[in-house]
C-alpha cells in the first residue's frame, strides 16, 4: 500500500449535538505510526507470547527453540509492543508524560491551574 | 353469568341456596310461575349479611330472566340450564373434597336433601366447565365483563360521594350503576377506569377475573417485518438522520450523564465487576483441561512443557475457557507442524 492516510485511523465523530471539544485527527504523524503500532501490537499479541512460551523454555529441545527464534524474528516489527511510546495524547510529546493522565507535563499544568482536572491542586505542605 | 357470579363469590352455602333450588324447582315444576319461583326463593333464604342478599335478588331475577328465555325459546343465556342437564348427564370427575362439602351442605339444609345435593354438584360441575372454557380462553366478550363489573362492585354511598368529586361520574345511592353522560364508548371507558380505579384502590389487585386487555403483543407484526429482507442502507440512514435530529443536547447534568453511560464512558452503577465478562462455563471446565491433552505424544519433554502449560492455564481467572482451549490448540498445531524436525532429534 502506497499512501497509509490518516483516513484509516480516523477517530470516530460523533453526533451533532454533543458539545466537547473533539478532533477528527492525529495531532502528527509520529502520533499515528504510534498507533498503528499499538494495533499490530495487540493483533500479534497471543502468538508472540506463545512463541515466547516457547523459547523461554528448558524442558523443550535446543533445536526447537531456535526454530521459534527464527520464527519470531519474522514476524513484523511493528508488532512488538517495546516499539509502543506513551506518547502525550493532545500534544504528542514523547518525553515528560504522566501515564495516569497520557498528558505531558506542560498540558497538565495547564489544566490544573485552570482547575480542569478533576482533584488536582497545587502542593503546598 | 350466574354461575361465573358465583364462582367468584366464596363458595358458600347461602349463595348456592337460590340457584341450585331455583334450578330444581324449573325442572320438576314446569307449570309453576317464575314469580312464584322468586317468591319461594326470597321466603327460603336464611339470615344473611346485606350484601349477599342482594347478590340473590339479583340472582333470583337473572335466573328468572333464564325461565323466561326458557320458556319462550332456546335462548344464548338458555343455555345454562341445559348445560345443568348434560354436566348431570356426563358426570365430569369432581375432586372429592368438593363433593363432600355438597353433601355437607345439602345435608344441613331443611329441603329435599338428595335433590339439593345433585343440584350443588351440578353447578360444581358448571363451574369446572367455565373455568375449562376460560383457561382456553374463550371469545371474551368486554361488554358482559364491564356489565358483571358494575353489578359486583358494591361501593356504599360516602366513598361514592367522594369519588364522584373527583372524577365527574354520578353514581347510585348503592353504586350499581353509573348514568353515562358521553358517548358510549366513552362511558365504557371510563367505567373501566372507574372500575380498575376502584379495585386498585380499595381490594386486592388479584381478586376478579382477568380482562386479557393488556396482553402481550402479538408477535404477527413482526413476523410480517422479518419477512421482508433485512434493514436496508437506506432504512440506517434514515435510522440515523432521525436519531441525529431528535438527539437534543443534554438539559442538565443528568441527561449528560445518561448520554455518557449509553456511549459507553460512564460505567453503569452499581459497578458490576462481571461486565462483558459472560463465561457461562463452570469451574470444572476451566480448571480440568487434561481432556484436551488428547492430541499430544503420552511422554517426552512436549508432554511435559504441555502439562505445566495447562497449570498455568488453571490458574488464570482473566481468559475464558474458549481462550484457553484455543490457546492449547495453537500448541497442537504448532507441534504438528514440527514433527519431521521432532522426528530427527
Amino acid at each position: 500500500t502506497g499512501g497509509y492516510h490518516k483516513c484509516y485511523f480516523l477517530n470516530q465523530v460523533l453526533p451533532s449535538c454533543c458539545l466537547r471539544q473533539v478532533r477528527s485527527y492525529h495531532v502528527d504523524w509520529r502520533m499515528l505510526r504510534d498507533v498503528k503500532r499499538r494495533k499490530m501490537a495487540y493483533e500479534y499479541a497471543d502468538e508472540r507470547l506463545r512463541i515466547n512460551a516457547i523459547r523461554k523454555n528448558s524442558i523443550l529441545p535446543k533445536e526447537l527453540q531456535e526454530v521459534a527464534d527464527k520464527e519470531i524474528a519474522a514476524l513484523p516489527r511493528d508488532s512488538c509492543p517495546v516499539r509502543i511510546r506513551n506518547r502525550c495524547v493532545l500534544t504528542s510529546r514523547p518525553r515528560g508524560v504522566k501515564r495516569r493522565w497520557r498528558l505531558s507535563r506542560i498540558v497538565f499544568r495547564h489544566f490544573a491551574d485552570h482547575a480542569q482536572m478533576s482533584g488536582v491542586q497545587r502542593a503546598m505542605w | 353469568t350466574s354461575s361465573v357470579l358465583s364462582k367468584d363469590r366464596d363458595k358458600s352455602a347461602a349463595s348456592k341456596d337460590s340457584t341450585p333450588e331455583g334450578a330444581a324447582k324449573r325442572q320438576e315444576d314446569g307449570a309453576e310461575t317464575p314469580k312464584q319461583q322468586l317468591l319461594d326463593i326470597i321466603g327460603s333464604m336464611k339470615v344473611e349479611v346485606s350484601y349477599r342478599k342482594k347478590l340473590q335478588q339479583l340472582k333470583a331475577s337473572e335466573n328468572k330472566k333464564q325461565a323466561q328465555d326458557k320458556l319462550e325459546g332456546p335462548d344464548s343465556e338458555g343455555s345454562v340450564p341445559q348445560g345443568i342437564t348434560e354436566d348431570t348427564q356426563g358426570g365430569r370427575p369432581l375432586n372429592p373434597e368438593l363433593v363432600k362439602a355438597a353433601s355437607a351442605v345439602a345435608s344441613s339444609l331443611p329441603r329435599n336433601k338428595k335433590q339439593t345435593e345433585s343440584e350443588l354438584l351440578a353447578q360444581l360441575r358448571r363451574h369446572e366447565e367455565t373455568t375449562d372454557k376460560q383457561r382456553k380462553g374463550g371469545p371474551v366478550n368486554i361488554r358482559n365483563v364491564i356489565s358483571e363489573m358494575t353489578v359486583k362492585r358494591r361501593s356504599p354511598a360516602p366513598w361514592a360521594v367522594r369519588k364522584s368529586g373527583r372524577i365527574s361520574l354520578q353514581l347510585d345511592e348503592d353504586g350499581q350503576r353509573i348514568r353515562p353522560e358521553r358517548s358510549s364508548a366513552q362511558a365504557m371507558d371510563s367505567r373501566r377506569y372507574f372500575c380498575c380505579f376502584s379495585f386498585f384502590v380499595y381490594r386486592s389487585l388479584k381478586v376478579g377475573k382477568r380482562l386479557n386487555i393488556f396482553t402481550k403483543a402479538s408477535t404477527e407484526p413482526e413476523h410480517a417485518l422479518k419477512t421482508e429482507s433485512s434493514p436496508t442502507i437506506w432504512d440506517l440512514e434514515f435510522a440515523k438522520e432521525v436519531a441525529a435530529v431528535t438527539a437534543q443536547p443534554p438539559r442538565n447534568g443528568f441527561e449528560e450523564m445518561i448520554q455518557w453511560t449509553k456511549e459507553g464512558i460512564l460505567w453503569e452503577f452499581p459497578i458490576d465487576n462481571e461486565v462483558g465478562m459472560e463465561d457461562d462455563a463452570e469451574f470444572h471446565e476451566h480448571i480440568f483441561l487434561e481432556k484436551h491433552l488428547e492430541g499430544f505424544p503420552k511422554e517426552g519433554p512436549i508432554r511435559h512443557f504441555m502439562e505445566l502449560v495447562i497449570c498455568g492455564l488453571s490458574k488464570n481467572p482473566y481468559l475464558s475457557v474458549k481462550q484457553k482451549v484455543d490457546h492449547i490448540e495453537w500448541f497442537q498445531k504448532y507441534f504438528e507442524e514440527k514433527k519431521e524436525l521432532l522426528q530427527e532429534i
